[in-house]
């Protein structure tokens, strides 16, 4: 399998000299493609610092990121625009849909503004919303819609451009259980049909049980890694075992 | 924190954040007073000789023109300094602030913006009053030894005006945040929704507003004649409505087409930008339609001030051709005279020529208190020559005539080229109509007919028929013309027998009409400051906007998108915001300007163009500040 990306010692700390804040400490971690990996922690354990470092919205104070080989720590602000725009995806918890343009139109975005034909461009948004189940609200603006369906809006837009992972913070944070559900099964769907790998951080045991893996992490560091082998009942079972066996209190 | 020092603390960074309002309001202070010192100054009154009346008159209507303007100036800056406030004002109710108190904050925050402008602008304003009327007496070419003076009169007008306007816009803002919800206060003033219209109202937006604004062109391009007023007005007002139904219906209905034309959307920068405009053009139509039709009316004023100041040069030019004429019942010796001039004054040229006054029963015409009269052809001729004015015509027949008439600074009356006159009974085909001042100022005291040598001779016998002589002299320095005056007043008398010799010296009526060059400087000034003022108004308009895309623009950023990509789409939005009411107000002036063109019969299309390239100069220079502005606030707080 393909290594899409490579964390190797990474360390983040916030605040000045003196009153330096440890964040995350020397993680690594290898994501190959296809994974659907899901990082979960209390508050405070470093989960978004550690997505914003490796989707390079942040930088670390030790230790390095490659992704698909390239160095990514070294390249500079346009380079990151670059990868950002072609092999980064995000998806994020108050969904960041464009209020202005119709749901047809924000999830055509990343591939208008990339050059990409209008008659490809079209072609995929009508592929993406049909794996999302949006079809019908393509002419719809943002405020017209649930937020279950700006989340699956802002994933078929994070994927339109089939970036090679795709990060998401905390994607089910603002959705009741049934479009967490809905969103889930078509992130799922995303990677087992279209091989889509997928970071996600959550601190929600639902929405880490249809991960492959699971990492926990507390205080900044990688306590344990679980794989998800069979049912997806069993595997929520197991990640709440674990959680109970770290003694750490979930939010 | 007691209200008034939060209310202080507000203001102070308010001057750094809200800059520009207290900017605009400062320079509109500032101009208000500069308008009614003119009237007050104690250096202006040298202009008392000068119908300083007249000069007034036209100040005190400059002054309730731009109050005008200030009002709605006003009303437009203080809803978007409101707008931009209400989303901090809302927070403090998590502070336990009630409505009421937030309110009263709002106006302590308003009135200490207020008073600082209104005492920078007046400050600003006595500052400037030595150079502000320096540079109108400048413009206005009269030369007046200016000094410094300061008088508390010209301060009461703009202050009231400004204390009354601000007050009534800061009492407006009391209450609506005293009427507002907590919802509507913490989601500022920012667009949400796109409102949805229905389909046959957008249609009757669009055929009603290309259709009134097409009626009002039309109206400006038939304005002339006796229906000159009642056309120009219906333009007025139909330019006006057509222009709001425009940005309100047709604008937003081609925004509309093109955001759903994806081959068209999904190119370039395009789905940011024309997605943007679309959505927001419904909450800033008003603004662009108010800022082109303040522009197309900048332009106007323009070439108002650029037609009477053309007009003003030629009616000159009538009186400069000679500079002294003797006028005369009886036959004189034109040589004697000029002998006598050339005693203290060298002439340039001199011509004679002999007219007659037509009895009132003699030609056939409605205008009958105006005064006709004839002039043989042969002597016009000659002194065309001798003053080195061309005379494109051949040998009158007895039947033909060539209509001498003059310049008018303003009429309303039409122009309709006669093509045949009755005088005495007898028809007469009239060739041409021409305004070359062959008898110099004379010909604005009459109409003459140049006719053949013979009718004149015709004319001249019959009953009731009065000749007279004329004799025209231009000296080389006609500044120097009093030194000649004890000659010729001395050949002025009046016979007992009614004979008679008169002078007309003709650089006299210069001052006189100073007021009309006081009057064109004005105008200028009004361009200038209704052009400044509309760049202001979309500047500011343009900041609220950027301040509310602050997020939009982090987060696509966050998706990767390039800071190249981002800019072009925000230079493409607030080049429209700026040249889409710039390309309306073109077409529209254009009109506005024809339709003064042919009041004033003056090729104004120079002027049109002219001012239009200022308007495009100023306006790029404000877009590109405005280009940076927003890239500086729109990027600068991401990674």
């Amino acid at each position: 399998m393909n290594k899409i990306l490579e964390i190797r010692n990474l360390s983040k700390s916030y605040g000045r000299k003196g009153y330096k804040t440890m964040v995350l400490r020397d993680i690594s971690m290898d994501i190959y493609q296809g994974d659907f990996i899901a990082v979960m922690g209390p508050s405070g354990s470093g989960k978004t610092t550690l997505l914003n470092l490796l989707s390079t919205l942040d930088k670390p104070d030790q230790g390095e990121i490659l992704l698909e080989g390239e160095h990514v720590l070294k390249m500079k602000n346009k380079k990151l625009s670059q990868i950002r725009r072609d092999k980064i995806g995000f998806i994020f918890q108050d969904y960041n849909l464009l209020d202005n343009m119709t749901l047809q139109d924000n999830i055509a975005l990343p591939l208008s503004l990339n050059g990409v034909s209008p008659a490809k461009t079209l072609k995929k948004v009508q592929e993406k919303a049909l794996v999302f189940g949006l079809e019908s609200h393509l002419q719809k603006y943002p405020y017209q819609l649930s937020g279950g369906q700006k989340q699956r809006a802002a994933s078929a837009r994070a994927l339109i451009t089939e970036p090679r992972i795709l990060f998401a913070d905390e994607p089910t944070g603002a959705l009741d259980s049934r479009a967490s559900r809905d969103l889930l099964c078509c992130l799922k769907a995303a990677n087992e049909e279209g091989s889509a790998t997928i970071l996600m951080v959550t601190h929600d045991v639902y929405t880490a049980s249809y991960a492959r893996q699971v990492y926990f992490l507390k205080d900044g560091q990688i306590q344990c890694r679980l794989n998800h082998r069979g049912d997806r009942k069993e595997f929520y079972d197991e990640i709440m075992q674990m959680l109970a066996s770290m003694g750490g209190e979930q939010e | 924190m007691s209200l008034f020092r939060l209310a202080v603390s507000n203001f102070k960074r308010s001057v750094r954040e809200f800059g520009m309002l207290i900017l605009s309001l400062t320079v509109s202070v500032c101009v208000l007073f500069n308008f009614q010192n003119m009237i007050y100054s104690d250096a202006m009154n040298v202009l008392v000789e000068l119908r300083k009346e007249a000069i007034d008159t036209i100040m005190q209507a400059a002054t309730v023109v731009f109050m005008v303007f200030l009002f709605f100036f006003i009303w437009y800056a203080t809803n978007v300094f409101l707008n931009q406030r209400k989303k901090e004002i809302g927070i403090y109710i998590f502070m336990g602030l009630d409505n009421g108190r937030i309110g009263r904050m709002y106006a302590l925050e308003s009135i200490f913006v207020g008073c600082f402008s209104l005492a920078a602008g007046l400050f600003c304003g006595v500052a400037f009053s030595k150079f502000f009327q320096m540079l109108l007496l400048k413009l206005s070419q009269i030369s007046v030894d200016i000094k410094f003076s300061f008088s508390w009169k010209p301060v009461i007008v703009p202050a009231a005006a400004f204390a009354v306007i601000y007050g009534l816009m800061t009492v407006k803002g009391y209450y609506t945040l005293r009427m507002s919800s907590v919802l509507n206060l913490l989601s500022s003033a920012r667009q949400k929704e796109i409102k949805p219209e229905k389909k046959i109202i957008t249609a009757l937006r669009v055929i009603l507003g290309i259709g009134i604004l097409g009626a009002g062109y039309v109206f400006s391009w038939l304005t002339e004649d006796v229906d000159a007023l009642n056309h120009a007005l219906m333009a007025v007002v139909l330019v006006i409505i057509g222009v709001y139904l425009l940005y309100s219906g047709l604008i937003p209905a081609i925004l509309r087409v093109l955001t759903r034309n994806k081959n068209y959307l999904y190119k370039r920068e395009r789905n940011l930008w024309v997605n943007s405009l679309a959505f927001r053009i419904r909450k800033n139509y008003r603004t662009y339609a108010m800022v082109t039709v303040l522009m197309s009316c900048a332009v106007t004023v323009m070439a108002i001030s650029i037609a009477m100041k053309q007009r003003y040069e030629k009616i000159q030019y009538f009186g400069e051709v000679y500079t002294c004429q003797v006028l005369s019942s009886q036959e004189m010796d034109p040589e004697e005279i000029a002998r006598g001039i050339q005693k203290e004054n060298q002439v340039e040229y001199w011509n004679a020529v002999s007219w007659m006054i037509f009895p009132p029963e003699f030609l056939d015409t409605s205008y009958d208190q105006w005064v006709y009269g004839a002039v043989p052809y042969s002597q016009v001729k000659e002194a065309a020559e001798k003053t080195g004015m061309e005379f494109p015509y051949e040998e009158l027949q007895e039947d033909q005539m060539i209509k001498l008439s003059h310049e008018i600074l303003l009429s309303l009356a039409g122009y309709d080229r006669e093509k045949e006159v009755q005088v005495n009974g007898e028809t007469y085909q009239v060739l041409a109509e021409d305004k070359t001042p062959y008898l110099g100022s004379m010909q604005n005291q009459a109409t003459f007919y140049v006719v053949s040598d013979k009718t004149y001779d015709r004319f001249k016998e019959a009953p009731g028929a009065m000749a007279y002589y004329l004799y025209n002299y231009r000296i080389t320095d006609p500044e120097n013309i009093d030194a000649s005056r004890g000659y010729l007043d001395s050949l002025a008398h009046t016979g007992e027998d009614g004979a008679f010799v008169g002078v007309n010296y003709s650089q006299t009526q210069q001052d006189d009409d100073s007021w009309i060059r006081v009057m064109y400087s004005l105008c200028l000034f009004m361009f200038a400051t209704l052009m400044l003022a509309c760049a202001s108004i979309i500047f500011m308009k343009v900041g609220n906007d950027v301040y509310e895309d602050r997020e939009r623009y982090q987060v696509l950023e966050k998706l990767g998108i390039s800071r190249e990509v981002l800019c072009r789409s925000v230079r493409k939005e607030i080049s429209f915001a700026y040249y889409c009411p710039f390309l309306l107000m073109s077409l529209t002036s254009f009109f506005s300007v024809h339709a003064l063109g042919n009041v004033m019969q003056e090729d104004l299309i120079q002027v049109n163009l002219w001012s239009a390239a200022a308007i495009l100069a100023v306006f790029t220079a404000v877009c590109l500040v405005s280009v940076k502005g927003a890239e500086r606030k729109l990027f600068s707080k991401v990674k």
